[in-house]
């Protein structure tokens, strides 16, 4: 619960917390969110980020901008913000019970990545009316390089923390 | 005697049984989708006044909220060139329409309300009480640990000036090793997670320790929520502006 609670709270600071890489700064949101689901496992990882979306939902600032509430989820990054849930759980679910493999992890993150896109640019096309062609523009294109390095560092970072950590 | 007995506390807005805030606020939100110009504008100016009235800078504010703008500008500018309708200007192979325009402040109107309701809201609450409001939502619903999803908000309020703390540190230590200059933008991602993860891992682990040592349980004493008729009277009078702000 406490490693839920961090991983929690992770999300919400990463979204502050930004790398300075080329023109557009890599913000580390959905880096804790691949962490999550590879650390903690599908129901755990599942529940952190529930969590983290209730605690936004009922006006706790942790959403990118120290703002909560609805209001961010009606907003057009609605979508991507929801759509941690089910790529949390698929990335958990992808992974744990298996051995530790970089390979499966990053196809799982991958596969995750695809997934938040499919959820996020529907929503930013009905939230926007804009085209979906121009949503994909807009919303995806220009993150995934910064996604795709993302997904290396986790693997990374996964490899080296899962000694440390201690799921029941 | 006098410092021993409790002081008689007016009651404002703020004090608000936050039950029926939080109530309120999902009203609020939901109604606005379906609301128009008026009603939108009557309900976000006094509440943006409220919002300005309460902080000391109106600078600092617009610095920290100068995201959401963009956002706005984002939501008003694809609104006003992609939908349909009779065109007021072209821009090349777009074209701003009457209800392009009138589609996107009705838009943006909406989500600035959300935004000033929500920071109203956090401004007016403590965080313990909106945890204490949460639970109390929750423990009817079955299969939902309320306690426990209570407590994972409380630690993650606890967790995040430690992480803000450690990612300073990190940064610090980073740029005194020279790790800026590092070309590989992986190297760069995991020489700054991989240490700030790790050390926040390990707090964590020392918190989870200390929990334990103390017994902490999820069942705790939560601060006592109470609502009395001044509380309902504010809420019927809340629930009163917006059919108002939906009939205009």
């Amino acid at each position: 619960m406490v490693l839920a609670s961090l991983f929690a709270a992770l999300t919400a600071a990463g979204a502050y917390l930004a790398i300075p890489i080329g023109p557009v700064p890599i913000v580390l949101q959905n880096l804790f969110v691949f962490l999550a689901g590879l650390l903690l496992g599908s129901r755990w990882g599942a529940a952190s980020v529930a969590v983290y979306l209730l605690a936004g939902i009922v006006g706790l600032p942790v959403f990118a901008g120290g703002t909560g509430g609805i209001g961010r989820i009606a907003g057009p990054t609605g979508g991507f913000l929801l759509g941690y849930l089910p790529v949390v759980f698929l990335v958990g679910r992808l992974t744990e019970r298996r051995p530790a493999s970089g390979a499966r992890d990053v196809a799982a993150m991958a596969a995750g990545a695809l997934l938040l896109y499919a959820c996020g640019a529907p929503w930013l096309k009905l939230a926007t009316g804009m085209p979906l062609s121009q949503a994909l523009a807009l919303g995806v294109l220009p993150f995934l390089p910064g996604d795709a390095l993302k997904i290396a560092a986790a693997a990374v970072i996964a490899k080296s923390l899962r000694p440390l950590m201690r799921m029941p | 005697m006098a410092e021993l007995s409790t002081p008689h506390r007016r009651w404002t807005p703020a004090r608000l049984d936050v039950r029926l805030k939080l109530a309120l606020l999902c009203t609020a939100s939901l109604a606005s989708l379906q609301m128009q110009l008026y009603g939108l504008l009557g309900l976000l100016l006094p509440f943006a006044l409220l919002a300005i009235a309460r902080r000391a800078s109106l600078g600092a504010r617009i610095r920290e909220l100068r995201w959401v703008f963009w956002i706005l500008a984002l939501v008003f500018a694809a609104r006003a060139l992609f939908t349909e309708g009779a065109p007021l200007v072209s821009l090349g192979p777009v074209a701003v329409t009457r209800q392009g325009l009138q589609e996107a402040v009705n838009a943006c109107l909406r989500l600035a309300l959300m935004f000033v309701l929500g920071g109203v809201f956090i401004g007016l609450t403590p965080t313990g009480e909106i945890k204490a409001a949460v639970q109390w939502y929750l423990r009817p619903i079955p299969g939902v640990p309320a306690a426990r999803v209570a407590t994972m908000l409380g630690l993650i309020a606890r967790f995040i000036p430690v992480i803000f703390a450690e990612a300073a540190r990190t940064s610090e230590a980073q740029r005194a090793r020279l790790g800026d200059r590092r070309r590989s933008p992986v190297g760069r991602l995991a020489t700054f997670g991989l240490p700030l993860v790790r050390r926040i891992v390990l707090s964590a682990d020392r918190l989870a320790l200390a929990m334990e040592a103390r017994c902490y349980s999820e069942l705790r004493t939560e601060p006592e929520l109470a609502a009395r008729g001044r509380d309902f009277l504010a809420f019927g009078l809340g629930l009163a502006m917006l059919a108002v702000a939906l009939a205009v």
